[in-house]
């Protein structure tokens, strides 16, 4: 059996990168991040991690030294969070279309303006066009499980993306859990060192970041759009190998709470998840048919396991702790497009939580009662419904 | 597949695009003539002989040199050379030392017995040449080159001409001369010495040989016009030279005045030195007007010679035991004359007398109208000929100092080699377009090994490079290689030993360095250096360079930076 | 250093370089000092543009296009990559235009320079955003007509200096900042050795004029590029520890004027006496160069 320590979730993080041995890590130090890369930083400092450390003078550096260290061949690890993923956008989509591995810790804070440094998903939801994996994990055990699975996901020849594990500033980061870590051996099992398709090798010129014309650019980006595709039943394989290997259970794309026979499904990502779980055991106990489907993996978005799962329910309630600015709530279209051209239940999307405004088992119930009064009358609902809105300010 | 994981490409596979084909102007390598080329008149290909012993190939430079001149130790250490006042350097620091050089790398050949390539074929006919001074040996050597069989006939007991007789032996020793003509022999030259002929040779000849290559040379002194000039005691150079060479030297007393400003006059004049007379030589001209070689004058003042210019001799007096006393006058330069030079005008009541034991009179010589060439048409200069050397009776050719023009090794050399290829072209037929493209510029020179191998038109223009045409800002000044001579004077003229003592390797390398292959590659690899699109290549690092037109986009850079005019960019043919 | 063929050269032909690029020659000569166990980054430039179109790349060594801002930022997770693996006898260059070197890409330069990876940096200055069509950049020198400062009635170009970035590239403490020209590839290819012989980083900066972007003909690039130095307006020199340690001295001085009017981007500054003022100070840009480095 394995030891279960109570950490505080960055330093779960920092365990799972630790052990799986990056060769280059670079870091831009911005809240709520930090204690990853203050944890990892100490390990080298102290010998227990024989990385190198590159102290980078941005964001924008620290994701194009981990880009450059990718290319090169070796396994790269960074971490940010908020303006500071902003600041990477444009490496991250470098990555994706040039196919390299690499990890990140998006760790999940608003963006400006105005400034906050409180929990929610704009940040990581604005990446999700770039190309890059992205999973929302629920808790420090989650983290630290899904990192060590990142970089093989990352690194398998048919996926070749960077992976980034979106965990909740400060409710994940700086709380402390228990956290069933897994042993070195197993880790290496699991995790064999980095063989890159293609690199930066005098022994065989390549040449990466062509410029391409009209005639091959589309097939290019398809290739892309393939590789998530083909990423989702990569996950499942190596999911299992995780489990097979570590007993601990592997990524999953979505997972099924009480689904079976609800009326309505709350859809959600992140550590609000936990509280959803909550609220929807209280509701059950109290007679409501209420299930939960969460969204581990928002990219390659699980299409298939939603429209599953969802489609004999009466209705939809999709917790969005981001925004689209002009349209909805970014999960809630992703569910909206799985579930178009069918007949289907009804949808309804709430917006909850951003910057960190507590989301309480009773707003949780709240919009359980609302979805459930909207779906039996006919009213059209259209757009996104911003919950616990303070409407005497605005 | 046009598609690859992230779009990953091989590096190198730029070589599958042909940017060749933007071109709208295609740089060629068009040789020019060099402007020392145009004055030699042996017609050496000197820009590259000087490249090739810059990188030290020298067994290359000297088969470059033969393939126009067989004499390179020869004229190496007697001609004028003329292609030094030509050198387009002389503008800007110092001209080359081509002369130094071409004697190294025909000391080379000699010291490694190297020989030219046997010719091709062999042809049935014959061709006599009368006479084995320079013309002689330049035509038979060319003659042979193209597979004739030659026969080489010299009145004298050794061969040589003038080259034998006329020049001492501290400029040009008898081993050198020696060893090659040993190679002419070795090519199957044939030469027979002590063979008298008659004018009946210049028909009967022609029934053993297809032609016949006249090279008597100008060896018929001539005289002052003075009285007094037949006195005991008066000799001539040439005369005097050829005693010196036969082993029989004239006794000169103490006492010499040499008379003349030539070649002839100077030699005799060291030569004298060397047999411890005390020199004086009058000349009625300056110094300016001398036509001996002014590196040989100079050479003369170093070694004590007096000269004394702006004298002319009026009359000589024979004085029972005393000698003989010789009456001068002043001159002082007036107007030109018919042949351009300005006329020496004798100054009144300016006469004077120096008394002598000995004096040479050394002021020209002629060829000689009896005999063999007396059925010829005589003018003032020599025989009549052509611009070949066809003297109008048929298979009948002439040249060297017999007949008009400059009475130097050089042009002896190159008229021989004029005739060679007119005889050629007389035996199979005569290409009128052939001849006029072999030759080089404007002053007379021809090359035998365009007339041989001729080269394709568009590698090859007839423009002669002059110094504006050099991009300059490719060369640092650096001063010429000095010849090394014996160090002092007093040992030089204490024995006939040679004076110049040659180049050393570094050193003709360091000299060679100095050319700037005008019309030609030098070798600074800018064309190479500066091309944008890598494709200026060659074979091996002692070649010249080649355009890659495939991939050339005819910017036009190698052209504009060459600094030798060696590139020119001729418009693509759509 | 000399092919057979396209052979040994690491740069092959067929690449889209406008014909008589000097970025091309100064790339070529880059490459002979470098070696082929090299690997180079380029920022977005003219030279990425030219010599990556896709499956078309004249590179025989690896290389590597990020983005725009991150050349230096890229080499450094390169060469750290390299370091973990122990194989830090691959070198990692960075070769990349002003833009990317001087204006956007200078933060990430910083960084480099100041967390001392040893690698050099190679900016090619053609003084202006060519890639994208002449476009005013910080490197663009006074008076300079661009696209997006162009010369007109109520404008002569650039109005304020150029940057100063081999000055910014000495602040940093680095171990060797050089400049170079084109014109000089010999020269170049010395200074790029030179680099790859430091533990630190370094900074090579290189004037190579553009036929397209400065309006001359192509074959007169090398002959611009002299002029260039020759005026003192590009001085040739290399600094270690901050200290000037040589100078490129100037044999016979031009006065600017005589590479200014050998190239249209300054053609307004000819031709009347207003433009006549503006060039003395042009003049006195290269007089101060010529007087502060010791370049006579």
């Amino acid at each position: 059996m394995e030891k279960v320590e109570i950490l505080e979730g960055s330093m779960a993080v920092a365990l799972a990168v630790k052990a799986c041995k990056p060769g280059v890590i670079s870091a831009y130090p911005i809240s709520p991040q930090t204690h990853i890369v203050e944890v990892l930083a100490k390990m080298v400092a102290d010998g227990e991690l024989n990385s190198q450390y590159v102290l980078s003078d941005s964001e924008f550096s620290a994701a194009s030294i981990v880009y450059g260290a990718s290319a090169a061949g070796v396994r790269s690890y960074t971490a940010s969070s908020s303006q500071g993923l902003l600041l990477m956008t444009e490496v991250i989509y470098n990555a994706a279309g040039t196919r390299l591995p690499m990890v990140l810790t998006g760790v999940n804070r608003a963006l400006s303006a105005p400034i906050s440094i409180q929990v929610d998903h704009q940040d990581t939801l604005s990446l999700r066009d770039s190309g890059l994996i992205q999973f929302y994990v629920e808790s420090a055990q989650e983290a630290y499980d899904m990192h060590i699975q990142a970089f093989r996901i990352a690194e398998d020849p048919d996926i070749l993306l960077p992976v980034m594990i979106c965990m909740d500033g400060w409710v994940l980061t700086h709380s402390y859990e228990p956290v069933e870590l897994i042993g070195q051996k197993a880790i290496d099992a699991f995790l064999p060192p980095y063989r890159p398709v293609h690199c930066l090798d005098p022994e065989h010129p390549l040449t990466f970041g062509s410029y391409a014309e009209d005639d091959v650019l589309m097939e290019l980006k398809y290739m892309i759009q393939g590789a998530m595709e083909k990423a989702k039943v990569k996950i499942e394989e190596i999911a299992s190998d995780f489990h097979r290997i570590t007993g601990h259970p592997g990524a999953t794309l979505v997972e099924a709470y009480e689904t079976e026979k609800a009326e309505v499904i709350l859809i959600g990502m992140g550590s609000l998840v936990g509280t959803m779980k909550e609220a929807i055991d209280a509701m059950r106990s109290d007679g409501i048919s209420v299930g939960l489907m969460k969204v581990c993996s928002h990219r390659p978005f699980p299409a298939e396991a939603i429209l599953d799962c969802c489609q004999k329910a009466q209705a939809i309630a999709v917790l969005d702790r981001g925004f689209s600015m002009g349209s909805e709530g970014p999960l809630s279209l992703d569910v909206k497009a799985a579930l178009s051209n069918l007949e289907r239940p009804r949808i309804f999307s709430f917006i909850a939580g951003l910057a960190g405004r507590e989301i309480t088992t009773e707003t949780i119930r709240k919009i359980t009662m609302e979805t459930m009064k909207a779906a039996k009358s006919r009213r059209v609902v259209r757009g996104s419904q911003w919950v616990d809105l303070n409407r005497s300010i605005l | 597949m046009r598609t690859s994981i992230g779009a990953v490409v091989e590096g190198g596979t730029s070589l599958n695009y042909k940017t060749g084909n933007w071109r709208e102007f295609r740089p060629v390598f068009v040789a020019g003539i060099a402007p020392c080329r145009e004055a030699c008149p042996a017609g050496i290909d000197i820009a590259r002989f000087i490249r090739e012993a810059k990188s030290q190939q020298f067994d290359r430079a000297w088969h470059t040199i033969m393939e126009e001149n067989p004499l390179p130790s020869i004229c190496g250490r007697v001609c004028a050379h003329p292609c030094e006042e030509a050198c387009n350097r002389k503008e800007f620091d110092e001209p080359l030392a081509i002369n130094s050089l071409e004697r190294f790398v025909g000391d080379h050949g000699l010291k490694n017995a190297m020989m030219v390539a046997t010719p091709k074929a062999e042809r049935r006919e014959r061709v006599a040449v009368v006479g084995s001074g320079p013309a002689g040996l330049s035509c038979a050597y060319h003659l042979r080159k193209l597979g004739y069989g030659v026969e080489v006939l010299e009145r004298s007991p050794s061969a040589g001409g003038m080259l034998r007789w006329g020049i001492p032996e501290y400029r040009l020793p008898g081993t050198i001369l020696d060893g090659e003509i040993e190679r002419l022999r070795t090519m199957g030259i044939g030469i027979k010495t002590r063979v008298s002929l008659g004018k009946e040779f210049l028909t009967e000849g022609l029934k053993d040989f297809r032609a016949i290559f006249l090279a008597l040379g100008a060896q018929r002194e001539l005289g002052l016009g003075i009285p007094g000039e037949n006195s005991p005691g008066v000799v001539s150079g040439l005369d005097f030279l050829r005693g010196v060479n036969e082993g029989r030297p004239a006794a000169l007393g103490k006492r010499v005045v040499v008379i003349g400003g030539g070649n002839t006059a100077i030699d005799v004049a060291r030569t004298a030195l060397r047999f411890e007379s005390r020199l004086t030589l009058i000349y009625r001209r300056t110094r300016q007007e001398m036509p001996a070689i002014p590196g040989e004058v100079e050479e003369a003042k170093k070694e004590g010679v007096g000269i004394e210019f702006l004298t002319s001799p009026v009359g000589i007096t024979a004085r029972k035991g005393q000698g003989l006393r010789l009456e001068c006058m002043r001159n002082r330069m007036g107007k030109p004359g018919p042949d351009g030079r300005r006329r020496p005008v004798p100054i009144e009541g300016s006469n004077f007398s120096i008394e002598s034991d000995t004096i040479v009179v050394a002021v020209g010589a002629a060829g000689d109208p009896q005999g063999l060439a007396e059925s010829l048409q005589w003018i003032e200069a020599g025989i009549a000929v052509d611009e070949w050397g066809f003297t109008g009776l048929p298979g009948i050719f002439a040249g060297g100092d017999l007949t008009p023009g400059p009475r130097t090794v050089s042009h002896a050399i190159g008229s021989g080699k004029k005739a060679a290829l007119a005889i050629d072209a007389f035996i199979n037929g005569w290409d009128k377009d052939l001849a006029k493209s072999v030759f080089l510029g404007n002053r007379g020179s021809l090359s035998m090994e365009d007339w041989v191998n001729p080269p394709p038109t568009a590698r090859r223009s007839d423009r002669v490079v002059g110094y504006e045409d050099l991009n300059r800002l490719y060369f640092g000044p650096s001063p010429r290689e000095g010849m090394p001579q014996i160090p002092d004077e007093a040992r030089r003229i204490a024995s006939f030993d040679e004076v110049n003592l040659g180049f050393p390797g570094e050193i003709a390398i360091q000299e060679a360095e100095r050319c700037f292959g005008c019309g030609t590659c030098s070798l600074c690899e800018n064309c190479y250096t500066f091309c944008p699109d890598s494709s200026v290549w060659r074979k091996d690092p002692h070649e010249t360079f080649e355009i890659d037109y495939e991939f050339c986009k005819g910017c036009g850079i190698c052209a504009h930076e060459c600094p030798s005019r060696f590139i020119e960019m001729v418009r693509e043919e759509k | 250093m000399v092919p057979r063929k396209d052979e040994q050269e690491l740069f092959a032909p067929g690449h889209r370089a406008c014909p008589g690029c000097g970025e091309a020659i100064a790339t070529r000569w880059i490459l002979k000092a470098t070696g082929a166990n090299v690997i180079i980054v380029s920022p977005t430039g003219c030279l990425e543009t030219f010599s990556s179109p896709y499956m078309f790349s004249p590179w025989r060594v690896p290389w590597v296009h990020p983005l725009f801002e991150n050349g230096a930022a890229v080499a450094s997770g390169i060469e750290a990559a390299l370091r973990y693996k122990g194989r830090s006898d691959i070198r990692v260059v960075v070769i990349g235009g002003d833009g990317a070197t001087f204006d956007i890409g200078m933060g990430g330069l910083s960084g480099m320079f100041e967390r001392g990876h040893p690698v050099p940096y190679i900016c090619y200055d053609n003084e202006a955003y060519m890639n994208t069509g002449v476009q005013r950049c910080s490197s663009t020198p006074l008076f300079a007509s661009t696209t997006t400062q162009p010369a007109g009635r109520k404008s002569w170009g650039k109005d304020r200096p150029k940057k100063n970035m081999p000055a910014i590239a000495m602040a940093h403490d680095i171990d060797y900042v050089a400049t170079a020209s084109v014109s000089y590839p010999k020269d170049l290819h010395d200074k790029v050795e030179k680099a790859l012989t430091m533990e630190g980083p370094s900074y090579i900066q290189v004037h190579t004029p553009c036929c397209t972007g400065w309006g001359f003909p192509p074959e007169k690039t090398i002959e611009i590029g002299r002029l260039a130095v020759n005026t003192g307006l590009a001085p040739l020199f290399e600094m270690e520890a901050g200290e000037v340690t040589s100078v490129h001295r100037i044999g016979e001085r031009v006065p600017v004027e005589e590479y200014l009017m050998a190239q249209s981007r300054f053609k307004h500054l000819m031709g009347s006496e207003e433009g006549r003022r503006e060039v003395e100070k042009i003049q006195r840009v290269a007089d101060q160069n010529i007087e502060r480095m010791g370049l006579l």
